[in-house]
């Protein structure tokens, strides 16, 4: 039963062998009718102005040609191409081809070298990689800042907080606007030092429900900049922002009436780059910036003040 | 997560600073009967905006001119073309 099975194999076997030399047979045979095809055509061109006799002729030179032709004298590893005077020249033409072509690739590399500048800028801008500020992408353009007749109306409530640190009043001045998208409004704030020292405060907000957060814009106000109070001192704190007209058609924000900005002021300390950041802990911070809920990683100065402990 | 630092490939997700950075504090309050008069205008018209926007503008117009804030077009502060707009000189950006 095997060796039934083992002699179709061997006939396959000598049959897949036999076939390559089939191919390699019939690969020749067409070169050598392209070139005697080819061999007429030429005949064909030059005689075809010529009289009759020198055609017929021409035609018995051009049938030894295509008999010499159909043999095929070239051996079976060799290339397409006009046989060469001596090996020199065959490797004179590679070496030139080759040199061609690695020229082009360097000058292409140099090429691609010099447009990566402005393509990286380009993506960068794009993407904000790398703290890449966002400038230039629109979102305080003119066209954006009409606002949308007839849209509904999104109530802004105004929050207040301060942190205990800090011995300033802080508070609203409206406890809400109704504002339509694309319409920018003003708000107030107050806030007095009730202190008898000067005090520098810094503020941050945030806004919820969290799906607003992209379509909040502020245009000015006083946050994240330090603000330096006098004793005794009471101002009034502006703040012009406006809810994007985007807000419209994205569905999550469909149901959206009531939107609540929450202002948080610390007292400020420079640290030890010199920036000036609030005087709080940073659960306090990023509680204040809404992100109380999430895990935050310890920041690099904390990791690296334990020495002998793994990252 | 440092506090203040330009935004990065989650800009997204967090809060955004202002366009223009930050108010400079009225500490001698130039411009607070402009702001009160839209305060009254805001109660009047139960806290909507629309209504008070030229006070807004008078306010804004104010500051300008004390130099408490960049002058700049109305267009780009999104107050151009308001109903109930005074003829007011409208002045070059700087």
């Amino acid at each position: 039963m095997s060796f039934k099975l083992c002699v179709p194999l061997l006939k396959a076997g000598r049959a897949s062998q036999s076939t390559t030399h089939h191919y390699l047979d019939a690969f020749f045979r067409c070169r050598s009718l392209s070139r005697s095809l080819h061999t007429v055509n030429t005949h064909f061109l030059t005689h075809l102005g010529k009289s009759p006799c020198s055609w017929s002729t021409s035609r018995s030179i051009l049938w030894r040609k295509m008999a010499t032709n159909s043999h095929p004298r070239t051996p079976l590893n060799a290339k397409s191409r006009p046989p060469y005077a001596s090996r020199q020249s065959l490797y004179a033409a590679r070496n030139r081809n080759l040199l061609m072509y690695s020229s082009a690739v360097i000058v292409f590399a140099v090429g691609v070298t010099y447009a990566a500048v402005p393509l990286y800028r380009m993506f960068c801008a794009a993407t904000g990689f790398a703290g890449t500020p966002n400038v230039g992408t629109g979102r305080f353009e003119p066209g954006r800042l009409v606002p949308v007749d007839g849209a509904r109306r999104i109530k802004v409530h105004f929050n207040a907080d301060r942190a205990e640190a800090l011995p300033w009043a802080f508070t609203p001045q409206q406890k809400f606007v109704t504002v339509l998208p694309g319409e920018t409004s003003l708000a107030f704030y107050k806030a007095k030092n009730e202190s008898k020292n000067d005090i520098i405060g810094i503020a941050t907000y945030n806004v919820t429900p969290d799906r607003i957060a992209p379509y909040f814009s502020k245009v000015e106000c006083f946050c994240f900049e330090e603000q330096k109070l006098l004793a005794g001192e009471e101002v009034d704190m502006p703040l012009l922002f406006f809810i994007d007209k985007d807000i419209l058609d994205d569905p999550a924000c469909r149901g959206i009436d009531d939107v609540v900005l929450s202002y948080t002021f610390f007292k400020a300390r420079r640290n030890a780059q010199g920036h000036l950041e609030p005087d709080a802990s940073d659960k306090d911070v990023q509680n204040s910036l809404g992100f109380g809920d999430y895990e935050m990683a310890p920041r690099a100065e904390i990791r690296n003040a334990q020495p002998g402990k793994s990252s | 997560m440092s506090f203040g630092r330009p935004p990065s490939i989650n800009v997204g997700f967090k809060t955004s600073p202002p366009d223009r950075g930050s108010f400079p504090l009225d500490h001698d309050g130039e411009c607070k009967e402009q702001m009160m008069q839209y305060m009254a205008c805001l109660r009047k018209n139960s806290s909507e905006s629309t209504p008070c926007r030229v006070m807004s503008k008078q306010y804004l117009d104010c500051r300008m001119t004390k130099g408490l804030m960049e002058r700049d077009e109305w267009r780009n502060l999104g107050l151009a073309n308001l109903e109930g707009d005074s003829a007011e000189p409208t002045r070059t950006s700087s």
